[in-house]
């Protein structure tokens, strides 16, 4: 039984300016020791999807209009009371963010902070806190943790305070862990060490680990399931290997290509002609087709494009839409 | 002056001192961001400088448009001396330096319409009005991949990728003899990125664009330079062609640099193995009671690949992080 079950999660914004579809039907799992990743563009509605099932949308304008996240096989999340969700939250699920400066207080003591946790979900003293603290810090490999545990974070670099929040995160020992763009704001040296870090961390927890990232090389190396989102909507989901190898979808394959790292040099990079389409239009059908420049043959135009099983871990998003040619784009351009 | 020399910087210093005392104020120490850095830019050449943050290639770079005046050494540009340029005559050079920022969100006036943003920065090269004006605004958003029929739009009602385009345009307007493009590409979808990567390339080969460009995506860097400068601790340790970097990198920071890119290949991710440097960049203050930094020095290991001697790197990360612990 997966740790975590989501069905046709569904999250809209209703905004002033009309409707914004930000989560359509999305359904996905997550085992126990497992890493997901989850990649899109800006906009594709990852974080939107795990912000809903934590209950860290603004209601209104958001609301969840359907679905379920059954974690560990009893709790709903999407049914909680936000009572519910605070006992859960920081302790079976921790969450850590992209930016380490605006997410810890920068008028509170780093010890405050690592805690918290602590004193909220096991009431521990004070004491036994501070010391849980430290440890915690040292196994994020910072070093005269029972010094610095006293310091405020504007005395760390940046690489520090990730580790910082990664020990805040890790402290309870959670089942979840959702990492929303850990090293985007890091250099890569240090992004490296994150990782290597949070992998770490996770093998000593057992815990289950949802990276959210628009890095196609971050999720290579550190996912063992992939889901790709677009406009709201799972296109494609399944091993990396599957996703790497035998992507299916038009809009996976258009990503592949466009990573400059696997470019060649001097010759032009595939891009990915027009823009995501505008979410507060309903879409009924295939929100690929939409895109300028994208070639599709009409069949989805109208009716969702259903979920199709390639392989026992691999399904795509029906489609049929055609990439252009590279000389296509470059005209476009 | 031969075309090798468009632009030489020739060990360029920028230092910032550190003080005690608030009214006798003492020189306790100096951030030596730029230490001794030796360059030579031929025209129509895009070099890309990389190294992490607090390397001093940000102040390299503002050290080079004179927005920051060198402590010691001396820049060239087309055999021009600026470092030793006054003052006002700084002010006039700066035509010749535009830059491109990583936000095309911040950096572009949210209260200016496209043409009135490109139109400006037209008019501080050639004094244009009217319908002229707006003739050479509407061929520069050709340029750079725009319909001329958006310019009367505001920046909040363009893209991402859209605004870095009109950012590039406006870099481009003063027709600038050096570009620096400070990651123009850090804070883009990979979708956009290759976009904007494209549209650097076709313009630096159109236009005969002389470009630095400043990033920690090694990546990135290597797809669009023709020549790569890795930075550390304010000096240049490898400098190269783009190529014989990637593929031999010589120094022991630029390996270790390299070998910490994500590879989009799950199977090459798992069974490679990483130089993890230890700890943090270290910190580039240095005090007067601190022994003296020796001389930055390169060394020619293959015809205009320059590597700097490992030895002191690995001594200095070492004290460094004995100091740390």
């Amino acid at each position: 039984m997966p740790l975590l079950q989501v069905d046709d999660l569904t999250t809209y914004f209703h905004t002033r300016n009309g409707t914004v579809r930000a989560v359509e039907g999305v359904s996905f799992h997550v085992h126990r020791g497992e890493t997901l990743g989850i990649v899109g563009e800006s906009g594709s509605g990852k974080s939107v999807t795990c912000y809903s099932m934590l209950g860290l949308i603004p209601m209104p304008p958001g609301r969840i209009e359907r679905g379920r996240a059954l974690f560990d096989g009893k709790t709903d999340l999407l049914g909680c009371t936000p009572k519910e969700l605070q006992r859960i939250r920081g302790k079976r699920i921790s969450m850590i963010f992209q930016d380490p400066m605006t997410s810890l207080n920068p008028y509170l003591k780093v010890s405050t902070q690592i805690m918290e946790p602590l004193q909220l979900h096991e009431k521990v003293t004070k004491k036994e806190g501070l010391r849980r603290a430290i440890a915690a810090l040292e196994e994020v490999g910072i070093t005269e943790a029972s010094r610095r545990v006293h310091f405020y974070p504007h005395e760390f670099s940046g690489g520090m305070r990730q580790r910082v929040m990664i020990a805040m995160a890790m402290i309870t020992q959670p089942d979840l862990l959702i990492a929303d763009e850990p090293t985007t704001a890091l250099d890569v040296t240090v992004q490296a060490q994150i990782l290597e870090l949070i992998r770490m961390r996770q093998a000593a927890n057992k815990s289950a680990v949802i990276l959210i990232t628009h890095d196609l090389g971050v999720v290579a190396g550190m996912c063992d399931r992939i889901n790709v989102m677009y406009a709201g909507r799972l296109v494609e989901t399944g091993t990396a290997e599957d996703i790497f190898e035998r992507a299916r979808h038009p809009y996976t394959i258009a990503l592949k290509r466009s990573i400059p790292s696997l470019g060649q040099k001097g010759k032009p990079l595939y891009t990915i002609p027009g823009l995501p389409p505008d979410l507060s239009k309903p879409i009924p059908g295939d929100a690929f087709a939409l895109r300028k420049g994208i070639r599709s043959g009409g069949k989805y135009a109208n009716v969702a494009p259903p979920l199709e099983q390639v392989s026992e871990t691999h399904w795509v998003r029906a489609s049929d839409c055609e990439l252009p040619s590279l000389e296509e784009v470059l005209n476009e351009c | 002056m031969s075309a090798e020399d468009f632009l030489v910087l020739e060990n360029v210093k920028t230092f910032f001192p550190i003080t005690k005392g608030l009214i006798l104020k003492r020189k306790i120490g100096e951030v030596r961001a730029v230490d001794g850095v030796s360059l030579r830019l031929r025209k129509g050449e895009i070099i890309g400088l990389v190294g992490e943050s607090g390397c001093g290639k940000t102040t390299l770079s503002r050290t080079i448009m004179q927005l920051q005046r060198a402590t010691g050494g001396r820049i060239f540009l087309e055999g021009r001396e600026l470092t030793a340029l006054a003052d006002e005559a700084v002010r006039k050079q700066r035509i010749n330096f535009q830059m491109i920022f990583q936000d095309p969100y911040a950096s572009l006036n949210p209260r200016m319409t496209v043409s009135d943003t490109l139109g400006e920065a037209i008019r501080t090269r050639r004094r244009l009005t009217g319908k002229t004006l707006l003739a050479a605004v509407a061929e520069l958003m050709e340029t750079v991949g725009l319909s001329p029929s958006l310019m009367r739009k505001y920046p909040h009602e363009f893209s991402g990728g859209q605004r870095q385009r009109i950012a590039i345009a406006r870099a481009l307007a003063p027709q600038p003899k050096l570009i620096l493009a400070d990651e123009p590409v850090s804070a883009l979808d990979v979708s956009i990125q290759s976009q904007i990567l494209n549209l650097l390339t076709r313009l630096a080969k159109e236009m005969e664009l002389t470009m630095i460009f400043i990033s920690h995506d090694l990546s990135v860097v290597k797809y669009i330079s023709d020549r790569i400068a890795v930075m550390y601790l304010g000096r240049l340790v490898e400098l190269g062609p783009a190529e014989a970097v990637m593929a031999d990198p010589q120094h022991p920071y630029t390996r270790a640099l390299i070998s910490a890119i994500p590879v989009p290949d799950p199977k090459v991710e798992r069974s490679r193995k990483r130089i993890v440097l230890e700890g943090d960049p270290p910190s580039p203050m240095f005090l007067v009671s601190d022994p003296p930094r020796s001389e930055a020095a390169l060394e020619e290991v293959a015809p205009g690949h320059f590597v700097a001697d490992p030895e002191s790197f690995l001594n200095e990360r070492k004290a460094h992080a004995a100091v740390v612990a």
